[in-house]
């Protein structure tokens, strides 16, 4: 069968349809009953925030498209309208199904465990007096009841905030019933702890604000009221760890001319159909987009539950990462890395070599220069310390800043204005290209000469994301790959055209190339009768030439195996096109966030990795870097814990023609395999035998330096 | 810590500034190590747009010289560069502002550019090539074309067994093409129909130099190639000397010639200054390939900058520029050859010359470059004769002055030239241009490099090479030159005595000439 004889819509999954169905995994976490409870609850709250995120980013953009009569199909042969019904019919399922997982999944659960959120009215007397004066005190200074009539138009309530809106009867003076609006103040903490309580039982801020609407509009008669919440277009773009980032100005450009920008209005259940038409009136939204929720609106605030203190026996085990130099003599990173690679698999493997690398390199006076792109980094950050310091010691420092979300951008700004009083360079991101690459590069000189020391990672800059993302990163003082991340710079900075790297491959110049042709590369193993295989891991999948190219390969016979975490558009399991290729997708404790990619090549296997996706914005509008594993034993970890995911019967699902992600089950007599418990042990074990080895060498006493 | 040693001295610069971008190396050179790059950088500048259609390098593109140069500072500070050395090829070199340009660049990046002509740059070239492939077999195989299609000019040297044979540069330049066919006015079909039908004839013009056919073994060099193989060669081969199959190779030409500059960005994301040499030079590459029987094409990252690199990092090595005595007498027979003359006189003279220039250091207290000099001109020094025998000391003048020597920079031509007019007849006047336009240390070496040509010119005057060896004895008032031979050497004795009249001037002695029996 060629693929150009079959409907789109068969080879393709729709991208957003896709995305629906990972978040509904990270659901199925929630509801998991073998999942510790107060995680349950935080994959509750990441599925809520995830579908903030995903209607005011993708849902957004489909109206958007819809708007300017884009009639474009997608590569599954869906028009916009069509994917945004079939978006809403599926959101509208996923809605009704995060709440059947909390209200009687989740709160009985934690009520079971003495944590409770209870209804003003259902609290005893004498607290709720104290909650009366908690009210006058603090809550109502802020209150601003708003009413709506043709002189005062429904307010531009900011995106996501709590709002009540009040159905007021007819007043003496005037015609008809009207609407009113209060914003629950945003300032204040949503979970009250109810006074003298058990400190674990709390009410909404909310339900506190209804119990005294008479205050708010005296001598009026409230007929009812509901909790709303509106979503907005955001303007923005979903990054791949569900963050939202700016989108280029172009885009920005063109949704300014857009009418209304909401994409999405929260009701309470209970409202009366003539107080919905009258909002979705006044709001501007079509009826799809009323979402009436059996609960509190905005279950983020389920996020306040998890970062209780106490009830660990509710939480997984802390996780200890395993420090990879415990058998080093001398945390001496310059001459370890002389030496040999280090490869690091976060969180399992502890992030503080590379945080060690920069302190130290801020510190040695024979450091010349350091320079490192920076995407997402902590407040407060060890590294952009290290980076300051370098600076104020005078050494040429240049970071690559790119301001992400919008409410990022003044903290960002502030710490890399912090670095140019320090006296480091900072280049505020690149025209027309987010720098997603992540690398960092030291020049440091020595007895022979200059020396080099690059870190190049699958993640972020930030050590605490670190602890929750599964990334790689590797750190070695390779000439060839140094040249290259110094060629990367220079080319960033402007100093010089793209260039020609030798080990390294770029996005947006050679990426998708370099990708097709490894791809491709297999296929014609498997034409000529060799074994071929390919197995990859990213976050998401949705690139149409590449999931062509993986087509074609699966087609000729190869094997290809692809964990893919998010979005997936490539359809497994199509008779003549995809049956070679299976789709697995891990949603577990930790965020899976490496991008690993093994090609056979006929025995002399390669394995890269890199920060960039096989998406068509990580190829096409990104600086993205892929590098390869050479070392003959850290290519076969990576290429280890690449196939251990494979092996997961645990928190895997699998990917079938009809778009479904089934859990992967246990066969009868299997052991129960879960990848990243595995991957923790084998860590673990890995750190015990390097200090075990470390405890058997003898350091006499006045050794000198080693030679 | 006890183990300090001295620290590396700091890295050096080279700057090349080509027709189409002006190129960065930065690099380390141990005193007794391989030189390790640190960094290369590029930036596009279509200098050649300007000059090969214009004539002059235009304003904007001035400042975006400047702008590129200034960006590469920042570079090189950042190493520590002080040691910079900065090369400009036939974009500037053909400019008529060149001069003023160079100064432009000069006062405002501090950076001197040293405009090297044709034949300098096959050197280096040559130069980094045998540094990269010298023990690759296509390097040392029967018949082997070097070939580098830049953006004005294509080089190309002929190795037989691994040392050149013959070197020749063509203005045949991806850039150059571009401009003087004024591409941009056609479409691309015509275009490319142009561009193949300019370069079969310059390719005609080629054959005559170069036995195309017999070539078994191709070695390019150059950015364009060097993208084209990392398109033809598999993903992830990183080899620095990439090969390429002969069919392979004319495939993916044809492949790309079919498509436009719009096209070429979208498939290979290259810059536009980039995709708009790619198909000029790939069809230079291509016909070239058709034209020899080369089953293959080893792509090397060799480069002007790596030449130029090497050339400081050994200044006395084997094949560095001070002696690279055996290409440059190579190239200067193959020039003698064309114009048929008595190699056997022409390489006596050389080696009579070299005796007496080894004999009087002393007094003329010039280097290796100048004997090497001297060489070449006693080598040369009758090819005139070929035009006419009157006069022949005039016409060999000119036609060493025009001919592309191997190795030897425009000036050291000229002095060349100079040298061997002056073998016979009339010293040097004010009146003789070619002689008052070199510089005054020139002239001082052309006097006397010419006051020992003529000498040893006349130990053979009879072109049977008689004289085996030749004594210089130093006494009071008057130097006697002593010869050693077979036979009667009376004709010989006359014919030196008669012409040491510029050696008597030059080096303030007489030359009694006197034949020795070495029997006694």
């Amino acid at each position: 069968v060629k693929t150009t004889d079959l409907h789109p819509a068969a080879l393709f999954i729709n991208r957003e349809l896709s995305w629906l169905a990972f978040n509904e995994r990270v659901l199925e976490e929630a509801n998991d009953p073998a999942t510790p409870l107060l995680e349950r609850v935080k994959f509750a709250a990441i599925a809520a925030s995830n579908l903030d995120e995903f209607f005011m980013v993708r849902v957004a953009s489909l109206k958007q498209q819809i708007d300017e009569a884009d009639a474009t199909p997608d590569p599954a042969g869906l028009r916009p309208d069509k994917q945004l019904s079939a978006v809403a019919h599926r959101a509208h399922r996923f809605v009704d199904a995060l709440y059947d997982c909390t209200e009687r999944g989740l709160v009985p659960a934690l009520a079971a465990e003495g944590i409770r959120i209870l209804k003003f009215d259902d609290i005893d007397p004498p607290r709720q007096g104290s909650l009366r004066t908690f009210f006058r005190d603090s809550v109502l200074p802020v209150l601003t009841p708003l009413a709506i009539d043709v002189s005062r138009p429904f307010p531009l309530l900011s995106s996501l905030t709590l709002n009540l809106a009040v159905m007021l009867d007819e007043a003496p003076e005037e015609v008809g019933r009207r609407l009113a609006i209060v914003q629950v103040p945003a300032g204040l903490t949503r979970l009250v702890p109810i006074p003298g309580a058990d400190g674990v039982s709390f009410v909404l801020l909310e339900d506190i604000v209804r119990a005294h609407l008479a205050e708010l509009f005296p001598g009026q008669t409230i007929l009812e009221s509901s909790v709303i919440r509106r979503a907005r277009d955001s303007e923005l773009e979903l990054d791949d760890e569900g963050g939202r980032t700016h989108l280029e100005l172009v885009e920005r450009e063109v949704r300014r001319r857009r009418r209304s920008d909401v994409v999405r209005l929260e009701v309470e259940v209970g409202a009366s159909d003539q107080l919905v038409a009258l909002l979705v009136e006044q709001v501007d939204v079509e009826d799809e987009d009323v979402y009436p929720v059996p609960g509190p609106l905005d279950l983020r605030v389920l996020q306040g539950i998890v970062e209780l203190p106490g009830f660990d026996h509710l939480r997984d085990p802390p996780l200890q990462p395993e420090d990879v130099l415990a058998g080093e003599q001398r945390r001496d990173l310059f001459s370890i890395l002389d030496a040999r690679d280090v490869l690091l698999h976060h969180p399992y493997d502890a992030y503080e070599p590379v945080i060690a690398l920069l302190a130290q390199a801020a510190e040695d006076p024979d450091v010349l220069a350091i320079k490192q792109t920076l995407y997402r980094t902590s407040v407060g950050s060890p590294i952009i310390r290290s980076l300051q310091k370098a600076a104020e010691r005078n050494k040429q420092v240049t970071v690559l800043v790119e301001l992400t979300a919008r409410f990022d951008e003044e903290r960002n700004i502030q710490w890399a204005r912090a670095l140019e009083t320090a006296g480091a360079h900072v280049i505020y991101g690149v025209r027309r290209f987010k720098v997603h690459a992540k690398v960092l590069l030291i020049v440091r000189r020595t007895a022979h000469g200059l020396r080099r020391y690059v870190h190049l990672g699958t993640g972020n800059y930030n050590e605490r994301t670190a602890r929750v993302y599964t990334d790689f990163g590797l750190m070695t003082s390779s000439q060839v790959l140094a040249e290259d991340a110094t060629a990367f710079f220079s080319a960033l900075t402007g100093y010089s055209d793209p260039p020609r790297l030798k080990k390294l491959v770029m996005a947006p110049t050679g990426l998708r190339r370099r990708f097709l042709k490894l791809i491709d590369r297999e296929r014609r193993r498997a034409e000529a009768g060799q074994p071929a295989e390919i197995v990859a891991k990213m976050n998401s999948l949705s690139d149409e030439e590449i999931v062509s190219a993986l087509y074609a390969a699966s087609a000729a016979g190869v094997r290809v195996a692809l964990n893919v975490r998010g979005i997936c558009a490539l359809r497994p399991g199509v008779p003549g096109v995809s049956e070679n290729i299976e789709v697995v997708s891990i949603v577990d404790r930790f965020l899976e966030h490496s991008r690993v990619y093994y090609f056979l090549n006929g025995g002399e296997e390669a394995v890269y990795l890199s920060s960039a996706d096989w998406m068509t914005r990580n190829l096409d509008k990104r600086i993205e870097l892929l590098f390869p594993i050479q070392q003959a034993d850290h290519k076969q970890r990576v290429l280890h814990a690449l196939r251990a995911m494979f092996r997961d019967n645990v928190k895997a699902r699998v990917l079938q023609a009809d778009g479904t992600y089934p859990r992967r089950s246990q066969a009868s007599g299997e052991e129960a395999f879960r990848v990243q418990e595995y991957l923790q042990q084998e860590a673990q074990r890995r750190a015990a035998l390097a200090r075990e080895s470390a405890g058997v060498s003898f350091v006499p006493e006045d050794a000198g330096p080693r030679r | 810590m006890t183990d300090t040693p001295e620290p590396a001295s700091p890295p050096i610069a080279v700057l090349d500034m080509g027709a189409s971008a002006i190129r960065l190396v930065i690099a380390e050179v141990p005193a007794s190590a391989p030189i390790r790059v640190i960094e290369e950088a590029s930036r596009g500048a279509l200098l050649g747009r300007d000059t090969f259609s214009k004539g002059i390098i235009g304003t904007d593109t001035i400042d975006q010289a400047i702008a590129a140069i200034e960006g590469f500072k920042h570079l090189m500070d950042e190493y520590g560069v002080r040691d910079v050395t900065a090369v400009a090829t036939s974009a500037v070199r053909e400019a008529r502002n060149r001069d003023t340009f160079l100064d432009r660049v000069q006062r405002r990046t501090g950076i001197a550019f040293d405009v090297i002509n044709e034949a300098e740059e096959s050197r280096l070239l040559f130069l980094a090539l045998q540094d990269a492939l010298g023990r690759h077999a296509a390097f040392k195989g029967a018949w082997t074309l070097l070939a580098e299609v830049g953006g004005g000019s294509t080089s190309l040297t002929l190795l037989r067994k691994g040392e050149p044979h013959r070197t020749a540069v063509y203005a045949l330049g991806s850039v150059r093409l571009r401009q003087q066919l004024d591409l941009r006015r056609h479409s691309h079909e015509v275009q490319v129909a142009l561009l193949k039908r300019y370069v079969a004839n310059v390719i005609d013009e080629i054959r005559l130099d170069i036995p195309l056919r017999r070539i078994t073994n191709i070695i390019a060099m150059g950015g364009d190639v060097r993208f084209a193989a990392s398109q033809m060669t598999d993903a992830d081969v990183d080899s620095a000397a990439p090969e390429v199959a002969r069919d392979t190779f004319l495939q993916f030409c044809d492949e790309v010639a079919g498509l436009d500059e719009e096209s070429v960005v979208e498939r290979f994301r290259l810059p536009s200054g980039e995709a708009e040499t790619l198909v000029p030079a790939l069809l230079v590459y291509r016909t070239l390939l058709g034209e020899t029987s080369a089953k293959r094409v080893v792509i090397s990252d060799a480069s002007l900058r790596t030449g130029v690199l090497l050339d400081l990092a050994q200044p006395e090595g084997p094949v560095s520029a001070r002696v690279f005595g055996e290409q440059v007498l190579g190239s200067a027979e193959t020039v003698g050859y064309k114009f048929r003359f008595d190699r056997d006189h022409g390489r006596h003279v050389a080696f009579l010359s070299t005796r007496l220039f080894d004999e009087l250091q002393a007094e003329h207290g010039l280097g290796e470059r100048e004997r090497l000099l001297l060489q070449v001109a006693a080598l040369l020094h009758d090819i005139g004769i070929y035009v006419s025998l009157r006069a022949h000391h005039k016409h060999s003048q000119y036609i060493i002055a025009a001919a592309q020597i191997f190795g030897l920079s425009d000036d050291e031509t000229a002095l060349v030239s100079n040298v061997a007019r002056y073998h016979r007849r009339g010293a040097p006047q004010q009146s003789h241009l070619p002689y008052v336009a070199l510089d005054r240390q020139d002239r001082l070496t052309v006097n006397k490099l010419a006051a020992i040509l003529r000498v040893a010119n006349a130990l053979d005057a009879e072109h049977l090479q008689k004289i085996r060896d030749v004594h210089l004895v130093r006494n009071a008032g008057v130097w006697i030159l002593e010869l050693e031979g077979d036979g009667d050497l009376t004709m010989e004795q006359l014919a030196a005595t008669a012409r040491a009249d510029m050696f008597a001037d030059t080096y303030g002695r007489q030359l009694v000439v006197r034949p020795v029996d070495v029997r006694s």
